[in-house]
């Protein structure tokens, strides 16, 4: 990558962190009203929470998953994912709070659900940092939309503290996907049709982290769904398609580019 | 049988002439470009298939529909192509942009 990607890279990392230091610092035992949980909230509440809670504490694969694809790319990416580990922790401390003070679950409830978790482990699913920023990229802006629905759905069982919640997990996750956006783009300007080759590759294998991991998975899914209505039209109408649109990429050239995939692989796969 | 009026334009794999693409057509244009993007078959595929059952990612979905824009030489706005749950519903939203190319 030539020394205008570093410092266009840079750029991008002073001014997220530079916001977050001033607007976004949170703390979740301090700044959540937990006054004003409501304790006989549906269980179905409490199970997203867990769900969303689930997903969030692969953490550590995460961060050496994304640290170990960026490690070689540059400074900024580096530093971005040590501060994005900071950050998303926040989100698990957040919702273990409010299952352990809502009773709905207990302190060892946890501790057993943590440990039952890591009997698993995720894999980063793609290669390169380039990839891994487009994966970052679609995967916390979906969150950011997701969070967004549970908080109404929060409120609407009179649950702020729920609701703040997700709302502080919602502005974080939506900050983390505009720098990811950000950084797509300079990897766009520094050469497109390759970053335009990952996004059909990323985009075509795309999947929630979690998927298998988090035990029950698609039993809880079918709550989240039923509770959060999240669905393909949204992921396509909030996600994928303002996000191609923000980065002036048409479909057309990702279908260009998947096709070009598919015929280089069976190339491959003829030669050998 | 519906048939879809406009330009014709010979497209170059399959074959079709766009002005004069039944809705058959349409259908066997849609399985060959699933086919081609999952690699493997949708033989049993209707009209009636619903396109979450078919296994097909929603995003791996939107390159089949794009490879169909390619060949049919037509582009479906992206708002199109949201609330689609059936192929039928799919090859609506095609025909309805063919007929209006």
């Amino acid at each position: 990558m030539s020394d205008e990607f570093h410092v266009k890279l840079y750029r991008k990392f002073q001014t997220f962190f530079q916001e977050a230091e001033k607007k976004r610092r949170w703390n979740p035992v301090e700044d959540i009203p937990w006054n004003e949980l409501n304790p006989d909230a549906p269980e179905s509440l409490a199970l997203c929470a867990e769900t969303f809670l689930g997903v969030e504490s692969y953490l550590p694969d995460y961060i050496r998953g994304g640290l170990e694809a960026v490690r070689a790319s540059s400074v900024a990416q580096r530093w971005f994912t040590a501060n994005w580990g900071y950050e998303e922790l926040k989100h698990s401390m957040a919702l273990t709070e409010y299952l352990v003070r809502s009773g709905k679950r207990t302190e060892e409830q946890m501790f057993d659900f943590q440990a039952q978790l890591m009997e698993e482990e995720w894999e980063r699913p793609f290669e390169t940092g380039r990839q891994m920023t487009v994966y970052g990229m679609f995967q916390e802006m979906a969150t950011f939309v997701i969070y967004l629905r549970h908080e109404k759905l929060a409120l609407e069982h009179s649950d702020k503290a729920l609701a703040t919640v997700y709302r502080l997990n919602a502005r974080d996750e939506c900050a983390h996907a505009r720098f990811y956006e950000d950084v797509t783009r300079v990897y766009l300007e520094e050469d497109r049709e390759g970053t335009i080759a990952d996004l059909a590759f990323v985009a075509k294998r795309f999947r929630m982290p979690g998927v298998g991991l988090v035990p029950d998975y698609d039993q809880r899914i079918e709550v989240m769904r039923d509770e959060g209505k999240m669905d393909r039209d949204i992921f396509l109408k909030k996600v994928y398609f303002p996000l191609l649109k923000r980065l002036d990429v048409g479909r057309r050239e990702l279908v260009a580019a998947a096709a070009a995939e598919r015929r280089a692989a069976r190339e491959t796969e003829a030669a050998e | 049988m519906r048939s879809v009026n406009g330009n014709v334009a010979r497209t170059a794999s399959l074959g079709y002439a766009r002005g004069t693409m039944e809705r058959t057509q349409l259908l066997e244009m849609f399985k060959a470009k699933a086919s081609e993007v999952a690699e493997r078959d949708f033989d049993g595929l209707t009209e009636t298939s619903v396109i979450a059952d078919m296994g097909v990612d929603s995003l791996a979905m939107l390159e089949v529909v794009g490879e169909m824009e390619r060949e049919l030489e037509v582009q479906i706005p992206d708002d199109n192509l949201v609330g689609i749950e059936t192929v039928a519903q799919l090859l609506d939203v095609v025909e309805k942009r063919i007929q209006a190319s």
